[in-house]
């Protein structure tokens, strides 16, 4: 297993080392600036994006329904990480030299904000371009609407469900309905009882990462900033409520702390934990255990006890594609996009069963192939349940130094953990914001 | 000489002795001295385009401030900023223990080896060798991962250590804060001590065997050879890997990231880690990166500096 697990990291490295070299060897499909990243104009749109299980099989299931329509359409995927992505774009936009990104491009909804108000020569205003927004979930879309101008096309849906296992839990004398509509308080006492009959965990996460924290600000419309932007960490009771409940957690025994992602997943495939609380994307990673199948269910995330306008539903992740202004042919790659995920139910229907990608857009929802029962999934209609939850995540304040603030939380969470006192960890937290926000 | 056609009449001056005249044209000394500037200016124009003008440039960058494109000149804010900055303050604390513990280890474990690997009559010298080198050959990126894996929890080492009873559960090596550091030193040691070993081996080659001798007919031991003959003949060897280490060190970048990624709560992040982050992954303000990348010049120049006048056997 060590072995695999070796071999498997110089794999993963490998592709790391790969893509984010831009000048990677000739015929790698990893990005590579001068071969095939670039946009190319004509009738070949250039796509960056990542996740060969999700985002590059529902890119190019698109690519195939508008191919269908369109014979001489060309769509070249270049696999880049979210953080390259990122990266080239801050590189490209720096130098001014923007010909090296490529038509479209995927980037994370928390994103938008910053980059869109540092570099708005880099991307292309959808608002008048024909695209119908008013398809799409209102909380979804304001991630990548800035200053009242639409920026992306929103894409996956990154609702937070709970995922646990049903056998562990029926081993322990619960089903999956008493997960469901609880507040943290009654989620602990389950989870001691767990530890207590099964020995494993409830959930899993990393130590350095706030997601749990910031899933758990968001389901009460809470958030680290104020309506002006602005950080509002000290003095901001709901997210003490929420380092309180993460604490109780962890000394309780219930929630394992581990050093990197590549544990977490671990943790969830090895059998260590009985679920996890995440987007639902995490759903692609879970249905990876296929010898678990029938075996698994999801519900909504235990509510804050203390903080008002507290709700079982929240946010984790999701995506939006944007076109960049390098685009040689921004019609085509706006038709495309108007066609595809603006536009097609049936793209929505065909990328489900594959790849578990949940649209933000709404007449999808509708369709039979969301309502359809999921054997993995103790045949719950999932995919309905998570449009569902997404519809009722209330939204919450952003900023352009959303990851600042997450990154700032993220490092006081562990000295919080080794014992700082929470009050002056906070006050950490918000200068070193603070400190950014300030030239 | 006198008399040979195509030749000028050489001056005789007093006392008897001949001197050629000055020729028209270039002396040999003066050819000398072009052919040498011949040589020396490419690569004297490359450092200052790709090195000398760069440096420059990010000075003047350091100067500015801004978001993205909208840089302004700020004079030195920036400078004053950085020592207010309490991750910064904290990767040059890192930075400085890494210096101050594992190079002197990393050297002295390498020259113990060169000195071990150097003798004749040692069986498969070439084998060991190799064997204490291949680690610098390896990515920076693989060998960080494959160390994070060892040192995860359920990773080898923890087996091992519980599978022989000294641990009751695996330890969290890179969840607190010294051990991390301790396992970054680990990694670093393990990696580049061939590389060092590699210089003194050369250094040593160059000792002839006679003064051993001599030192054995004297009298001298194993140890009392090794310091008082084998260490101050390696000198400048040793204040060249020292430098290099130096300079190295202080720009630590791969194990930050690829490691810990900065460590349990950045107890383990270097000044490079520190500045991509500040760039990269926030709101970038390349301005401020620049400042942060000059102070690392600045101390790499100094303690660089400090090294060669210490190490100055001359005068």
């Amino acid at each position: 297993m060590l072995i695999g697990a070796m071999v498997a990291s110089m794999a993963a490295c490998g592709s790391n080392g790969g893509s984010s070299d831009s000048n990677a060897a000739k015929g790698d499909t990893s990005a590579a600036a001068e071969e095939g990243g670039a946009s190319e104009g004509g009738n070949t749109l250039t796509v960056w994006t990542w996740d060969p299980a999700f985002n590059i099989p529902a890119i190019k299931e698109a690519g195939n329904i508008y191919k269908a329509d369109h014979p001489d359409f060309e769509l070249k995927v270049v696999e880049t990480l979210s953080e390259d992505c990122e990266t080239k774009l801050i590189t490209a936009a720096e130098s001014g030299d923007l010909s090296t990104l490529p038509d479209i491009c995927l980037m994370q909804d928390n994103s938008y904000q910053k980059f869109v108000s540092i570099y708005p020569e880099a991307f292309v205003d959808l608002t008048d371009s024909g695209i119908d927004f008013s398809q799409f979930a209102a909380g979804k879309l304001s991630y990548s609407t800035v200053d009242g101008k639409n920026y992306g096309v929103p894409f996956d849906n990154g609702a937070v469900i709970g995922a646990y296992r049903t056998d562990i839990l029926e081993e322990a004398g619960y089903t999956i309905d008493d997960l469901t509509d609880i507040d943290w308080n009654q989620f602990i006492e389950i989870a001691k009882v767990v530890k207590e009959k099964t020995g494993k965990y409830m959930l899993s996460g990393q130590a350095d990462s706030p997601d749990m924290i910031m899933e758990m600000l968001q389901s009460a419309g809470a958030s680290l900033f104020d309506e002006d932007g602005k950080p509002a960490m000290v003095g901001n009771d709901a997210l003490k409520e929420c380092i309180s409940i993460y604490q109780k957690m962890v000394e309780e025994g219930v929630y394992y702390e581990v050093n990197n992602w590549d544990d977490y997943i671990s943790s969830i495939t090895g059998e260590q934990v009985c679920g996890t609380i995440n987007g639902n994307w995490i759903t692609a990673t879970i249905m990876g255990m296929e010898d678990t199948s029938g075996k698994w269910a999801i519900t909504n995330m235990p509510k804050l006890i203390e903080t008002p306008n507290a709700t079982n539903y929240s946010n984790n992740g999701g995506s939006s594609w944007y076109i960049t202004s390098n685009c040689k042919n921004q019609d085509l790659a706006i038709d495309f996009l108007k066609s595809t995920f603006a536009g097609s139910v049936e793209l929505y229907e065909n990328i489900l069963p594959t790849t578990g990608a949940i649209g933000a857009y709404l007449p999808a929802a509708q369709s039979d192939a969301y309502n359809q029962p999921q054997e993995f999934w103790s045949n719950q209609p999932i995919f309905a349940k998570i449009v569902d939850f997404s519809s009722k995540t209330p939204t919450n304040n952003t900023s352009p130094y959303y990851y600042d603030g997450r990154n700032a939380i993220g490092t006081q969470i562990q000295n919080i953990m080794q014992g700082a006192d929470v009050d002056s960890a906070i006050a950490d937290a918000q200068s070193e914001v603070e400190f950014t926000m300030g030239e | 000489m006198r008399g040979l056609p195509g030749s000028s009449p050489n001056i005789i001056c007093e006392g008897g002795f001949e001197v050629e005249p000055k020729k028209k044209g270039m002396t040999l000394v003066a050819k000398q001295k072009a052919a040498g500037w011949t040589f020396l200016i490419p690569a004297s124009a490359m450092i200052a385009i790709m090195s000398f003008f760069p440096m420059v440039k990010a000075f003047i960058l350091s100067l500015q401030t801004g978001k993205g494109a909208n840089m302004h000149f700020a004079g030195f804010s920036n400078y004053v900023r950085m020592f207010q900055d309490k991750v910064f303050l904290r990767s040059v604390g890192n930075t400085f223990i890494y210096l101050a513990i594992q190079v002197p280890i990393m050297l002295v474990l390498a020259i113990l080896l060169a000195q071990l690997l150097n003798n004749r009559d040692l069986k498969l010298r070439g084998f060991f060798r190799t064997c204490v080198f291949l680690p610098c050959a390896t990515s920076l990126v693989s060998y960080a991962l494959i160390f994070r894996f060892l040192f995860a929890q359920d990773g080898f080492v923890n087996n091992v250590l519980v599978g022989l009873g000294i641990l009751d559960q695996g330890y969290n090596f890179l969840g607190n804060a010294v051990s991390a550091k301790i396992v970054i030193i680990i990694a670093l040691v393990w990696r580049w001590t061939g590389y060092n070993m590699v210089f003194y081996l050369a250094g040593l080659q160059n000792i002839e065997y006679s003064v051993y001798e001599a030192a054995k007919i004297d009298g001298a031991n194993g140890w009392k050879t090794f310091w008082s003959i084998t260490v101050p003949l390696l000198k400048p060897t040793i204040i060249m890997t020292f430098i290099m280490s130096i300079n190295g060190t202080l720009q630590l970048f791969d194990e930050s990231v690829n490691l810990t990624n900065g460590g349990p709560a950045n107890a383990t992040i270097t000044m490079s880690h520190h500045i991509y982050n500040s760039v990269f992954l926030r709101s970038p303000n390349f301005g401020y990166g620049s400042t942060m990348s000059f102070f690392v010049f600045v101390l790499v120049a100094i303690l660089a500096f400090i090294n060669m006048k210490v190490g100055d056997t001359r005068d």
